[in-house]
């Protein structure tokens, strides 16, 4: 809520002239750095990797909850960066292009590492607990928040967790998600209601005791 | 209650703020009169709170990387030619150089110049048609013309070699003894004489038309025919019996019939 407050807060024309005018010139700055990059600038590419690598970060560490897989990331995507500098058409928007990479990277990433993780906990699952919502009832409901809300997250489908976590952690609008997943952004507004209403399916057994 | 519906979809986009200033008007009026919308939101709200709980693990994570050396690793990583994978992978060789979305304009050009270079190539060099011409004559293109002589002269030679074929066959059968009558005989000197005569057309077009395999053969043919025409009557019967051995020692025969199914393979 606070932060669609807060939207809406900012929402006075100055300030948006003012965001659009710094939008512009790190546009400027992005493509300049990309030129460099692509003729092999060692320092443009750490400038621009300073500029995002925080964003990917957070992206990743979102997706996974996993420091060292979201640092895999991060290289990985400035790797990525660096080899398909030359594909980037300016003007377009750096960020989106950058944070598509860094999708794809995330889920190749899941696809090899973490589904043989998940395989190996479901067999410990079907052992004792159902395995259709995570259960937590032997846990401390104090500390356990996070760690039932990670699990269900986890449960949901590779695209509703992508919009829930670019949408939620990276705050990305709508239209930004749209155009790093290349789709339409009513898609995503259905996909990210999805993503919500389906988190507070599983997690409605632990909502109403758990904070 | 009628806006449940559409209410409800919004809600999430609500919550985020995603929502324009009418909808959001639209589901703020909708919430103070609908009970349920109300409580849904509650709870959608929840699951947001519940997001939330990871902002402290994420925040530390964040704060336990080390931003002022990462961008030099990473850096390190990629520029190191000890390590050097990206430079290999990526930079060195022709064909990522190429592929530059900076080329695409002089790849078209490129493109549309061959396209054109290709049409106007076949607009010269393609073969002329028959023309008619205002009197109603058909021109035939030059190429037609050289086309008909080789053909003629190909199917001439043919049959100058199947003719001169047969009749060195029925000398070389005959007795050497009987050879001198053969050759006095009405028929096989007119058809000597015919081949002699013909021979004298198909120089011509075999001159033209550079078959020099087959032009070589017939002048060996007409050598011969024309001794034995010419000579024949002082030719003893032992000399008849070294001509025909001659033809049968040169393979004169199978050399006719190879040179003469070449040209028919060679058909214009």
């Amino acid at each position: 809520m606070a932060r669609f407050q807060e939207s809406v807060l900012h929402s006075d024309v100055p300030e948006i002239t003012r965001m659009q005018t710094e939008n512009r010139n790190l546009q400027h700055e992005v493509d300049s750095l990309l030129e460099r990059v692509i003729k092999g600038d060692r320092e443009a590419f750490m400038h621009l990797t300073q500029l995002y690598q925080k964003k990917i970060f957070q992206l990743a560490y979102s997706y996974f909850h996993n420091k060292e897989d979201a640092l895999d990331i991060v290289q990985e995507t400035f790797l990525r960066l660096y080899q398909k500098a030359h594909m980037f058409r300016p003007g377009n928007n750096f960020q989106s292009w950058l944070l598509s990479l860094s999708k794809n990277i995330c889920i190749d990433y899941y696809r090899k590492h973490r589904k043989k993780d998940n395989e190996f906990r479901r067999d410990e699952d079907i052992e004792g607990t159902s395995h259709s919502s995570p259960d937590f009832s032997h846990h401390d409901p104090s500390s356990d928040l996070k760690d039932v809300f990670s699990r269900c997250l986890e449960k949901l489908s590779e695209k509703q967790r992508m919009i829930f976590v670019m949408k939620h952690y990276n705050q990305l609008h709508y239209r930004e998600i749209a155009q790093v997943l290349d789709i339409a952004q009513g898609t995503v507004k259905s996909l990210h209601f999805k993503a919500v209403r389906n988190l507070r399916t599983l997690m409605s057994p632990y909502l109403g005791r758990m904070g | 209650m009628k806006n449940c519906k559409k209410t409800y979809r919004n809600l999430v986009a609500f919550l985020y703020g995603e929502l324009g200033e009418r909808e959001k008007k639209n589901v703020e009026d909708h919430l103070k009169t609908c009970r349920v919308c109300a409580d849904e939101l509650l709870r959608l709200k929840e699951v947001y709170d519940a997001a939330d709980s990871l902002n402290p693990d994420i925040a530390n994570a964040l704060a336990a990387v080390d931003w002022v050396n990462l961008p030099a690793h990473i850096a390190d990583g990629i520029f190191n030619e000890e390590s050097g994978r990206v430079r290999q992978k990526s930079r060195s060789g022709l064909w990522p150089f190429l592929f530059q979305p900076r080329f695409r304009l002089a790849y078209a050009g490129l493109l549309l110049g061959i396209i054109v270079g290709a049409f106007l190539t076949f607009l010269v060099f393609r073969t002329p048609s028959f023309q008619v011409a205002e009197d109603g004559r058909i021109i035939a293109p030059q190429g037609f013309y050289e086309m008909m002589e080789l053909e003629m002269a190909r199917r001439d030679t043919i049959d100058y070699l199947d003719k001169s074929e047969y009749l060195l066959l029925d000398f070389v059968q005959s007795s050497p003894e009987k050879s001198f009558e053969f050759w006095q005989s009405d028929s096989a000197s007119k058809r000597a004489a015919d081949l002699l005569s013909k021979k004298k057309y198909i120089d011509n077009q075999l001159d033209k038309v550079k078959l020099a395999k087959a032009k070589a053969i017939c002048d060996q043919i007409q050598l011969l025919f024309f001794e034995l025409t010419q000579i024949s009557e002082d030719l003893s019967s032992e000399d008849m019996r070294k001509i025909q051995r001659f033809i049968e020692e040169r393979q004169l025969l199978l050399k006719i019939k190879l040179v003469r199914k070449e040209l028919q393979k060679s058909e214009v």
